[in-house]
């Protein structure tokens, strides 16, 4: 057992492109989101609650899992306005606010434990970007942004072999 | 030093109807250990400046983006007993010299007075705070 430390800066990157093999951590041309300061994978069951005369507590059944990806990062502009001459990756030329105003379906990858080793283990998924809401004051001096993935599908564990 | 020589010329520019009073640039101000200013009165010194950096925001990446707090430290000596009728102009005027450093986050100023025999030193402060 070990946890798992992410400050070397190679884990907890979120990959994003518009195939799926473009989001594989590591992979050419993928778009790597840079400046996260927190990373959030939400894999939650949907339930619904019941309960019954001969119980004293409720009872539970699953219905659907509702999956997503929540970050905040500092807003870089090329990442959030698009990169023009990018032909390899459809989300890196439109850049993260497009992508999220023309509502494209996205695929990404949150390298959990880093990338390019066996054994690497990363969480990936297809959805739209959503929640943007750059945000800038004196204090802060650079705009940030939250920033959400909400996930159409399922979420897979992949393990680099 | 780009800050303290931008202050020091604002300063200048802002006591220039003050023809009492003058700027020095001098690095150290100091004589046989005795600071010029208590010398040389209603001539306003400015030390050398003091910067610490500070991690504002770091990023999973390891992204870092600093903030820079720069400090600049002048003083202006006066005859205690007999002020300079224009004294409290003479020091708004100093105060006001902090805008001169642009693409800011904040400028502040401040002064303190100290009296000791004859003599009043006020130390004025510039806290600058760059990204």
């Amino acid at each position: 057992m070990a946890v798992i430390n992410v400050t070397n800066g190679t884990q907890a990157i979120l990959t994003l492109g518009n195939t799926s093999s473009l989001a594989e951590p590591g992979a050419a041309g993928g778009l790597v989101v840079p400046f996260v300061q927190d990373i959030t994978v939400n894999a939650t069951p949907g339930t619904v609650r019941y309960s019954t005369l001969d119980s004293t507590s409720s009872s539970a059944f699953t219905t659907v899992n509702e999956n997503g990806i929540s970050l905040n990062l500092l807003v870089d502009e090329t990442v959030f306005f698009g990169e023009a001459g990018n032909t390899t990756n459809s989300v890196a030329a439109q850049g993260l606010f497009d992508t999220s105003v023309n509502k494209d379906e996205i695929f990404f990858s949150v390298a959990v434990t880093g990338t390019g080793t066996t054994g690497d283990i990363n969480i990936s998924g297809k959805g739209f970007i959503g929640g943007l809401a750059p945000t800038a004051s004196i204090d802060g001096a650079v705009f940030l942004s939250p920033c959400e993935i909400i996930v159409n599908g399922e979420l897979t564990k992949n393990v680099e072999s | 030093m780009a800050i303290r020589d931008d202050l020091i010329t604002q300063i200048t520019t802002n006591l220039s109807s003050y023809t009492n009073f003058k700027v020095s640039s001098e690095l150290p101000f100091d004589s046989g250990g005795n600071s010029l200013y208590l010398k040389n009165k209603r001539t306003v010194y400015v030390d050398d400046l003091s910067e610490e950096q500070i991690q504002l925001y770091r990023t999973i990446d390891q992204g870092t983006v600093y903030q820079t707090e720069t400090i600049v430290e002048a003083f202006l000596t006066v005859d205690a007993k007999n002020q300079p009728t224009d004294i409290e102009d003479v020091i708004q005027a100093i105060l006001n010299a902090k805008s001169v450093v642009t693409d800011t986050q904040s400028n502040e100023a401040i002064v303190a007075s100290d009296i000791e025999d004859d003599y009043v030193t006020y130390t004025f402060e510039y806290t600058i705070l760059k990204t």
